[in-house]
């Protein structure tokens, strides 16, 4: 019995010291032998939107891991089957036009590494994107536009090159339609402006799709010279009545006539050399500015400019003197003086509004200025005492062109 | 007790009501400055954005003849800014797993891509720390009216490292190629498509074309013939570690070298602090600095291993593009210097592990080797590990192995010879020493006494050998900065003796030993 208990002791001790060897073997093992991978899945290529599966054979049951690497970003995946792993990429990865690489790990070590590729799917409906730009031009051929268009599939890939783009305009009698291969994304084509300024349509087709209508606005060109001319109800220099200067119809080079809103500035230069100014803008080509008639003789030169563009030839008239001359009288000790009635060229009396300045003068000194504008054909200064103490003073008298002077007047 | 009540009750009131007041003059001072937000002029032209650039990868524009129409240069400097941005969210997007600024750089249907993957990752626990290294950018097309753009972008080379779980689990570097759509909305080049392309074969330009310094086998050779690199670690005695600050002074730098190159010694080693030459946008000022402290050596017949990134210790991925500009900085500049032996590119940065992460340290180094030998092809290049147990890593990409030893001058044998076992390239001792700072404080120090017998072994050990040293260092300092070797008393104190020269200029018994 106790021979036998030694025996069976010693056979559990032999028994334990053989499963720690082997143990100890095995993982040895283990850790020697590399784990491989060889990749089962066929195809290299696919469509965009389809399923993809990546399916691997391992030598050993390890638990692996896939890194894909695509372009909008990365992501690790992993599956639950251990000898044979089959990974399913995600749909926002599948959806997406591109290359992806892949890297499959066991224990952070690179076991395998390849990519696929996927297309855009052309099967599924062309989504359009339209670009155009800029969106309004200048008739006469120089300027274009660009018309870019995006064709893209169902998940938003672009299309590959080569796609053909059917690219249409039409203006005025003209449709236009022309096919281009796209390229880098994209199909595009130029579209010079025509002669005649108006309206330009575009639209674009890939396959089976329609884009919508899209308008580019033609401009005329630069306005050429032009000449200008004038209306006015007299010749007269009644600083009252107004002028108005008319541009003819103003064109570009090729016959369209100037934008509404174009600025036209009319240049005045009058005899005594200075420069007045007035505007007008173009309204159904042509522009109309006004000016007041001046308060004495005078001849005007007129030139009217679209600034760095267009300019008209000079336009010259003059205007009449409508005041001969008038009458003066003092009152109240010299302190009111009554200037008028103011004649016009009829003998009738000045419209109301007409200006007299009176200078004042004392002992060579002048003093103040005095400006009060005509009622019905008179006008009546006051000097007051509190600022025009008694004295011998002298006074400049003017209106309309016509000067008067009284000196050595005695003010009580 | 009445009383006692009723004031209760008026303080609580009072209190309550201007409570009230305070909350009710928050609110509406809330409610106005919502109503301001995107109003003001700076918000709606984004002028407070792109303030400061934090994302440098190499980027050129190789080419911008297009189709479309010519391009302007401003427009070029926009898409490269915006487009480099968009990358920059990117990464942080899978870095972070937040959409942080991802709307701004990716139109409305791009952007989704984004979100999809980040939410993706973020199901999983899987963030990604990634960055570009550099862009080749082509422009393919430019439409008319300036709003859309068409680029390839050649060669990317990309950098991740996916973290599951906070744990690393695998590092990959990429090279593809883009074709990238962006249209400009908002002021904004906007990223509208984006495809990964087939790879083309691209050669690197890393060819070393000519090099005044290269390893063959166990030596290293300079100008073709044999270099022994007998040298010392070198700070001037007034400025340690801020050698190329205020105070700079070349004349006391040419004394130095005159005592070094009399001493019998044929090298320095000398330090670039990162922050001090101006991290990502390097302060010309220094490198000039530097240029002339090179040019004295060179004068004096010293060769000089420059320690680049002193006191850098960010690591982080996306800081790598940062840390690569100021590298080619510098280096683009002296690359063809006659002085320059290598470049050292970090100081102990093994000393980083533990705070920064073994694996962020050492792919930032395995990076940045790869990056210096773009930028200079003459000179080597090695990394200054602070003890010989590190000595191994990245063995196979740097030119020579440097160490660092402190310990016993007895087991330096036993380690040297351990080491050679591992490493079959050049050894460099590139630290060691021993301060000389036995006073009352500190009773068991060494006296300079001690620590000349110290180098006189050394000597020993090294003349057996031919080993390649730089001792550290020639003076003792008056004043140690704090993140040398932190504030400390007895740790500063013992920083101040190392030198073979003590602090009022006097040669130190180790003197006599500072070569063979």
């Amino acid at each position: 019995m106790k021979i036998k208990a030694v025996y069976t002791i010693f056979l559990f001790v032999a028994l334990l010291i053989l499963y720690v060897l082997s143990a100890a073997f095995t993982n040895f093992l283990k850790t020697e032998e590399s784990v491989t991978a060889k990749l089962v899945t066929k195809e290299t290529v696919f469509k965009a939107g389809n399923e993809i599966q990546l399916t691997f054979e391992l030598n050993a049951q390890v638990f692996t891991e896939l890194l894909l690497h695509y372009s909008y970003g990365t992501v690790l995946i992993s599956s639950d089957l251990l000898d044979k792993p089959k990974f399913s990429i995600p749909e926002f990865i599948v959806n997406k036009k591109g290359m992806v690489s892949y890297t499959l790990f066991y224990e952070s070590k690179n076991i395998y590494q390849s990519q696929f590729f996927i297309e855009a799917n052309t099967t599924t409906p062309v989504q359009l994107e339209s670009y155009i730009g800029p969106p309004s031009i200048i008739a006469g051929g120089n300027d274009y536009t660009m018309h870019v268009v995006v064709p893209t599939d169902t998940y938003d890939n672009p299309l590959p090159d080569s796609t053909a783009v059917i690219l249409k305009h039409q203006f005025l009698d003209i449709v236009n339609e022309r096919q281009v291969s796209s390229k880098d994304m994209l199909g595009w084509e130029q579209i010079f402006s025509y002669e005649e300024s108006g309206q330009l349509l575009l639209s674009s087709q890939v396959k089976e799709t329609y884009s919508k209508e899209h308008a580019i606005k033609v401009f005329p060109a630069f306005p050429e010279d032009f000449t200008i001319s004038y209306m006015r109800k007299h010749r007269y220099a009644d600083g009252n009545q107004v002028i108005n200067f008319k541009t003819s119809i103003v064109n570009d080079q090729y016959g369209n006539s100037i934008s509404d809103g174009t600025m036209v500035n009319f240049i005045v230069k009058n005899s005594s050399g200075k420069l007045l100014h007035t505007q007008g803008t173009i309204i159904n080509g042509s522009a109309v500015a006004k000016m007041l008639h001046p308060d004495h003789e005078d001849t005007w030169e007129v030139k009217a400019y679209v600034y760095g563009m267009g300019e008209s030839d000079k336009l010259s008239l003059s205007f009449a003197k409508v005041l001969e001359d008038f009458d003066v009288n003092f009152g109240k000790g010299n302190r009111e003086i009554i200037v008028g009635p103011l004649k016009s060229f009829m003998g009738q009396l000045i419209p109301d509004g007409a200006m007299v300045k009176l200078d004042i003068y004392r002992g060579n000194k002048k003093i103040e200025t005095k400006s009060e504008s005509s009622s019905r054909g008179m006008v009546r200064f006051l000097l007051e005492e509190g600022f025009f103490g008694a004295g011998n003073y002298s006074f400049k008298i003017g209106s309309m062109g016509v000067h008067k002077e009284y000196d050595n007047i005695v003010i009580q | 007790m009445i009383k006692w009540n009723r004031n209760i009750y008026r303080s609580f009131i009072i209190i309550s009501f201007i409570g009230l007041v305070i909350v009710m003059l928050f609110g509406i001072g809330q409610a106005l400055s919502y109503l301001n937000t995107g109003a003001d002029r700076t918000a709606m032209l984004h002028l407070t954005l792109n303030k400061k650039p934090v994302y440098f990868p190499k980027t050129s524009w190789n080419d911008t003849i297009n189709p479309g129409r010519p391009i302007e240069k401003q427009t070029l400097l926009d898409i490269k800014r915006d487009y480099l941005n968009a990358w920059y969210v990117r990464n942080i997007a899978y870095q972070m797993n937040t959409i942080d600024g991802v709307a701004d750089y990716f139109t409305k249907s791009a952007r989704k891509n984004i979100y999809k993957t980040m939410l993706f990752n973020k199901k999983e626990n899987v963030t990604i720390h990634g960055t570009t290294i550099n862009h080749n950018l082509h422009l393919d097309f430019y439409s008319a009216d300036g709003q859309l753009v068409v680029i390839s972008d050649i060669g990317v080379k990309e950098y991740q490292r996916t973290y599951k779980e906070d744990v690393v689990l695998v590092e990959n570097k990429t090279r593809s190629n883009y074709q990238v759509m962006l249209m400009l909305e908002d002021g904004f080049w906007r990223i509208r498509h984006m495809v990964k392309k087939n790879k083309n074969e691209i050669l690197d330009s890393t060819q070393r074309l000519s090099t005044q310094a290269k390893v063959v086998g166990d030596n290293i050779y300079v100008d073709e013939k044999e270099f022994q690199i007998k040298g010392i670690n070198y700070y001037p005695q007034q400025t340690p570690w801020d050698m190329f600050g205020d105070y700079f002074d070349t004349t006391v730098i040419q004394k130095d070298f005159e005592i070094i190159k009399k001493a019998g010694l044929n090298t320095i080693r000398i330090f670039v602090s990162y922050e001090d030459f101006g991290k990502e946008t390097v302060n010309s000022t220094k490198v000039n600095r530097l240029q002339q402290v090179l040019s004295s050596a060179e004068k004096a017949g010293i060769k000089v291993i420059v320690t680049l990134f002193d006191f850098y210790g960010e690591y982080s991925v996306l800081n790598w593009t940062l840390t690569h500009r100021h590298a080619e900085q510098i280096i683009r500049s002296l690359k063809d210097h006659k002085a320059i032996l290598a470049w050292d590119i970090k100081n102990e940065p093994n000393l980083d592990f533990d705070s920064r992460g073994k694996e962020n340290v050492l792919s930032w180094l395995d990076e940045m080797i790869d990056q210096i030998r773009v930028f200079d092809p003459n000179h080597l290049i090695t990394i200054g590990w602070s003890d010989p147990e590190s000595a191994a890593l990245l063995k196979d990409k740097v030119d020579f192995v440097s160490f660092h030893y402190y310990r016993e001058q007895q087991d330096f044998e036993n380690v040297y010879n351990k080491l050679t076992e591992k490493i079959d390239k050049p050894l460099v001792l590139q630290e060691f020493g021993i301060s000389s700072n036995r006073s009352l404080l500190n009773p068991f120090g060494y006296s300079e006494k001690g620590q000349a017998i110290y180098h006189q072994k050394f000597q020993e050990n090294i003349q057996k050998r031919d080993i390649h040293y730089l001792s550290w260092t020639l003076y003792d300092f008056i004043k140690i900065p704090n993140d040398v070797s932190g504030s400390l008393p007895w740790r500063k104190q013992k920083q101040k003796y190392f030198g073979f020269i003590d602090a009022s200029g006097n040669k130190k018994p180790a003197f006599e030993f500072i070569s063979e």
